[in-house]
């Protein structure tokens, strides 16, 4: 019987202990909640600039960390950043430890099985990016051209498939983006696969203002994920979105950081 | 978390990995072949040649021996065209690589031109052997001889030196796993696979430069 207590004693002390390293939990469910609690717990993935990227003072900075920002103001609570990776977002919901995720969270419908979408704040579209003088209208375009790209990234997987469908478009992969730039710079190929904001990159070339976005292979929507059903707060940001929208706020930001305004935003 | 190793996903695209392979061979061998061409050329011309030539042969033996291969590549690739000559990633592996062996090959054959003695090549010339023929029989063949192993070592070298022309494009064995890899997300089992694979190839060369040494040099001294 003490040696029963004696573990039951060490087993609660320990549970004590566990108990007392997870982290808190941020378990608000409504916008009333989060007001009452004093603050907003948003998770953000600093790793992902021009979006989210720590600045000169190792703060965060970015287009998705001010989004956050003007969330906390219209709520008219301070907002705490929690640093998630991109497969950490889903579980930093799901285990509560989050009040919303803004992380170029593109809406899918498998997420949506997990976690719940407000409409879109963003969009960042997968583009071929070409020099003025080049008729480029659509994939079919690129037969017997080297079009560029970057190993691994959404305009790799998107003109892949493209190839399937029309055979000629010979792929250059590079490993990282300065040696894509520089292919495109120096003419060793004729078209290249990237984010639509990577024109503002290769504007810094000397000859940067030879190359033009040619047309988009597909556009991803970002928008705010929170915990499944918690349609209180879906809702407010939802509404919350509107006016940012309505009165410019979103384009003034994307012009900011990304160099121009954002596509156009469909809700659901 | 998943620990086990699986194999399956990376055995399916074996096809891509040995047409990998075979650029990765095709290159290797090709550089080979000029580099020791400009080696031969280096040396001779560093040894025998005028002063001038001497010394802007020395330069280029510093230039390329001082700086990174990615660099050079990157030179070839992206620079060149500045200037008017656009090479294929493949054309502009073969010429970097190339470049980069010739420097070494020249240091190295020029080591074992200056470990013949004098007196041999005043015998050659007391001989009456033209200038030609002692370069070539009285000090080259002697020097390479002598080099040999650790001109072969190089040779190993450039091989998996090829590894990293997946940086202009080209795709020999290194990329097509670094293309399986974001295919598959089975990194460790794609690098396994292509470290074995490049461990044979390595041991092949090893075996095929010894047998050519042989071959080349079977006299006894």
């Amino acid at each position: 019987m003490r040696n029963f207590l004696k573990e039951a004693g060490a087993l609660l002390a320990g549970l004590v202990l566990v108990l007392s390293l997870l982290p808190l939990s941020a378990s608000a469910q409504s916008v009333d909640d989060i007001i009452s609690r004093g603050k907003l717990v948003v998770a953000i993935d600093t790793t992902t600039p021009p979006y989210a990227f720590l600045d000169a003072n190792l703060k965060p900075a970015g287009f998705d960390i001010e989004v956050a920002n003007k969330m906390g103001e219209a709520l008219g609570v301070p907002v705490e950043f929690v640093t998630v990776t991109s497969p950490g977002r889903i579980p930093a919901l799901l285990t509560k430890q989050v009040d919303a995720v803004i992380s170029i969270f593109s809406i899918t419908p498998e997420r949506a099985i997990q976690i719940d979408f407000s409409i879109p704040y963003a969009g960042q579209s997968a583009v071929v990016i070409a020099p003025k003088s080049m008729q480029i209208k659509g994939n079919a375009d690129l037969v017997g051209k080297k079009v560029g790209l970057t190993r691994g990234t959404a305009p790799d997987a998107l003109l892949t498939a493209a190839v399937a469908a029309n055979p000629g478009i010979e792929i250059l992969r590079f490993d990282d983006q300065p040696a894509l730039m520089q292919a495109m710079i120096s003419g060793q190929i004729d078209a290249m696969g990237g984010g639509d904001y990577g024109e503002i990159y290769l504007k810094r070339a000397q000859n940067g203002d030879a190359f033009e976005q040619k047309y988009v292979l597909k556009t991803f929507y970002f928008g705010i994920g929170v915990a499944k059903g918690n349609d209180n707060l879906r809702q407010w940001i939802n509404t919350w979105l509107f006016t940012m929208k309505t009165d410019g706020t979103l384009d003034a930001l994307s012009m900011k950081y990304r160099n121009q305004p954002l596509p156009a935003l469909p809700v659901f | 978390m998943q620990t086990a190793l699986q194999f399956g996903p990376v055995l399916v695209h074996l096809d891509l990995l040995l047409r990998g392979l075979e650029k990765t061979i095709q290159l290797a061998a090709l550089s080979i072949l000029f580099g020791t061409l400009i080696g031969i050329l280096g040396a001779v011309g560093r040894s025998f040649g005028p002063r001038f030539l001497s010394w802007l042969i020395a330069c280029y033996v510093e230039l390329i021996r001082n700086t990174p291969l990615l660099i050079q590549l990157y030179f070839v690739f992206f620079s060149l065209p500045l200037f008017g000559f656009k090479l294929s990633s493949n054309t502009a592996a073969i010429v970097a690589l190339s470049i980069h062996l010739g420097a070494y090959a020249t240091e190295i054959l020029r080591a074992g031109i200056e470990a013949i003695p004098e007196g041999q090549i005043e015998a050659a010339k007391s001989l009456g052997l033209s200038r030609y023929r002692i370069i070539r029989h009285v000090v080259l063949v002697p020097a390479a001889r002598a080099v040999y192993p650790s001109l072969s070592a190089q040779f190993i070298l450039q091989i998996m030196g090829t590894s990293i022309v997946g940086a202009i494009a080209a795709e020999e064995l290194t990329a097509v796993a670094n293309n399986l890899v974001m295919q598959t997300f089975r990194s460790f089992e794609v690098y396994i696979v292509i470290a074995l694979i490049y461990f044979v190839l390595v041991q092949a060369a090893s075996l095929l430069f010894a047998g050519i040494g042989k071959l080349m040099f079977r006299w006894k001294v």
